[in-house]
């Protein structure tokens, strides 16, 4: 479970601060689909960066299954986040000269995974989101929604307990959009990852358990289960 | 991440800009052509200096001088305070100073020095000329025979102790005596002939007087049996000493007695050889050469005299390598540089990486491996072109010089290994900037780069 309790993030100093989160308190349970609404600077990547612990609150605490991220140290963080979470970026972030392979064994690298293990975990990812046959492929050779399935499958290589994904069809048409939410919901139930995204597309929220609806670093409501 | 996994990932990062990774290597790899040469040129230096000195000096024997200044560097640019009892010698830029010779007094006193087994002082012969029958007369030079020289011979051979009347005939004088091989030249009699320096001198006191320097009575010719013709060696101290003649000391000792007999020269010497029993121990020879020097003698050692020779060679490579290693510290901001671009250029993949939980001490490493990979690149581009260019090139180079079996740049491993180690380190060092600006990247921020 992710328990977020007084969250609240102030960017700037003295006369020229910014509110960006203001006493955020919720409750994700395992496993479930959340989707963080709202419009262009609402607060709702903040709130994804803090829950991942990329970025830090001015105060308030996150726990994940009962552990305050932001008591640990910087290094016990990375090492937390490289063997729970995952991220899917609108951006894809994939290493264009590297081939599919070279980019879905990253998180394994960082992970520190064992040299043996690594080939299958990688080959199982790439066939979760059908791109077995890309494996040598070099990602700049890819489509925009392939090179997405490729960050998808890059995000759970690793089986992370919560999956974030920040806008993740925003740079992908119709077709190839919906191809990916498909993927990820699948991947939720099939990993049993929480799956939580980041989103201004209520076509998207609609598909989600939770809902959270952000207005200017306040939540101004939570709706749980599917339209 | 693991380390291998950092210096994989690190090299991939490297082929991915090829052109900019061969550049950068390339610039190190200039200064590493320098100081590679430079290191085989010293190598081959010392190598020859040390056959020089070993084929010309026994290591059981120490030099023996009774003038302070004969070894050491004196202030030669003022005036020399004239002492008449002094002999004097010429320096090697041509000029004249005076120096203390040892008598037969200080060689029976360094005889006496224990650990010496004997002591031979040192004659070189200026002969007024050498020939035989029916050939023209050649200025020579007679020196004392050493067995520790051992020289190559072309024909004869050399007993332990060459007997009076018999001469060791150096390659040189073959063509030049009339003999057509180094064989048809054992076993024939050449003539030598000294002039007594009292002669000498009134011909210089009085260049007009008729009868001096050719006045039969002051002259001596003797007749020398051919036991063995030596080989030129490439280990001569100088063009001269490859065309000395060699006899036995008391023939040699005769001749010289003969030259100077009349004059203050008369049976003194500018330096003696003193034999340590068992020299090859050093602590028996230090030993031996404190005991000398205290008894007020000028002393040097084999060692000595090679460190003398070597270290001219080191002031040359000293300079040398400055130059070497100011052109990899210029180098080494290349490799900051570029290192500097590609932190710019990879923002969103460290923000990426940071964001999958890879720890910045490991993204610092990451770019430190990288600028480390570039200075081995360099380094091993740079000696692999020294070593290649300089061992195609050493035959030629060691000809002209006439190094005869001595090669001029000689290469070597564990040397050459070093040398890449340590760029490949310091091109580490020199990625620690960049790589820092990489570490402390804010990862949301470097998400958010365009």
């Amino acid at each position: 479970m992710i328990e977020v309790k007084n969250l609240t993030k102030i960017y700037g100093k003295k006369d020229t601060t910014f509110t960006a989160l203001d006493e955020i308190n919720l409750k994700i349970e395992n496993k479930s689909t959340v989707s963080i609404i709202g419009k262009s600077g609402s607060g709702k990547s903040t709130l994804m960066h803090i829950m991942s612990g990329l970025d830090e609150p001015t105060s308030g605490t996150v726990k994940i299954d009962g552990i305050d991220i932001f008591a640990m140290k910087e290094k016990k963080i990375d090492a937390f986040r490289s063997s729970k979470m995952s991220f899917v970026f609108q951006s894809f972030f994939v290493e264009a000269n590297a081939t599919c392979y070279q980019n879905v064994l990253l998180p394994l690298e960082i992970a520190k995974v064992g040299i043996t293990k690594r080939k299958q975990m990688v080959l199982d990812a790439l066939k979760a989101v059908d791109l077995e046959d890309k494996v040598n492929a070099k990602a700049s050779t890819l489509s925009g929604g392939q090179k997405q399935r490729l960050a998808v499958a890059r995000a759970i290589v690793n089986k992370p307990s919560i999956l974030f994904a920040d806008e993740p069809t925003g740079n992908l048409d119709s077709i190839n959009g919906d191809k990916i939410m498909k993927l990820l919901f699948g991947l939720n139930k099939s990993l049993g990852c929480t799956l939580i995204i980041v989103t201004h597309d209520p076509d998207i929220a609609k598909h989600t358990s939770m809902r959270i609806l952000i207005k200017d670093g306040q939540i101004e409501g939570i709706e749980k289960g599917r339209k | 991440m693991s380390f291998s996994d950092i210096i994989k990932r690190s090299l991939r990062n490297l082929l991915t800009s090829k052109a900019r990774t061969i550049l950068t290597a390339l610039a190190i790899a200039v200064g590493t052509f320098a100081l590679t040469l430079t290191l085989g040129a010293s190598n081959g230096a010392k190598d020859y200096a040390n056959n020089i000195v070993k084929s010309n000096f026994d290591p059981t024997e120490l030099i023996v001088a009774k003038d302070k200044n004969l070894f050491s560097r004196e202030d030669a640019s003022k005036p020399q305070v004239y002492n008449p009892s002094f002999g004097s010698v010429t320096t090697f830029g041509g000029g004249s100073r005076q120096v203390e010779y040892l008598n037969n007094a200080d060689i029976a006193k360094i005889a006496a020095t224990p650990g010496v087994s004997s002591v031979q002082p040192n004659i070189t012969v200026s002969l007024q000329y050498v020939t035989r029958d029916g050939q023209k007369k050649y200025i020579g030079t007679l020196a004392t025979y050493n067995s520790y020289q051992k020289p190559t011979l072309l024909a004869g051979s050399i007993p332990d102790n060459i007997p009076n009347g018999q001469v060791i005939l150096p390659q040189g004088f073959l063509s030049s005596l009339g003999f057509s091989s180094a064989s048809s030249a054992i076993g024939q009699n050449i003539r030598l002939s000294v002039q007594n320096n009292t002669s000498l001198n009134s011909a210089l006191i009085n260049p007009f007087a008729t009868s001096a320097t050719q006045d039969s009575s002051k002259s001596q010719e003797t007749v020398f049996k051919i036991i063995a013709v030596s080989e030129t060696p490439s280990t001569s101290i100088s063009a001269q000493t490859s065309l000395y003649m060699y006899s036995n000391l008391n023939v040699v000792e005769s001749l010289n007695n003969y030259i100077y007999s009349g004059t203050s020269s008369y049976q003194k010497y500018l330096e003696a050889y003193a034999k340590v029993t068992d020299g090859s121990n050093a602590s028996k020879l230090n030993k031996a050469q404190a005991l000398i020097k205290k008894e007020g003698y000028s002393v040097q050692s084999v060692v000595d005299t090679e460190k003398l020779i070597t270290q001219f060679i080191s002031v040359i490579e000293g300079i040398v390598t400055l130059f070497g290693l100011i052109a990899i510290i210029a180098s080494l901001f290349g490799v900051v540089n570029t290192m500097y671009i590609s932190v710019l250029q990879r923002t969103r993949e460290i923000g990426l990486m940071k964001a999958l939980g890879m720890h910045r001490k490991d993204i610092s490493w990451l770019f430190r491996i990288e600028a480390g990979l570039i200075g081995l690149f360099g380094g091993m581009i740079g000696s692999a072109l020294a070593i290649g260019i300089g061992t195609a090139l050493n035959p030629f180079i060691s000809n002209k010089l006439s190094l005869g079996t001595s090669k001029l740049l000689i290469f070597k491993a564990s040397q050459i290994v070093i040398l890449i180690i340590v760029l490949a380190v310091i091109a580490v060092f020199a990625g620690l900037l960049p790589a820092r600006k990489a570490a402390k990247l804010d990862p949301i921020e470097a998400l958010r780069t365009e």
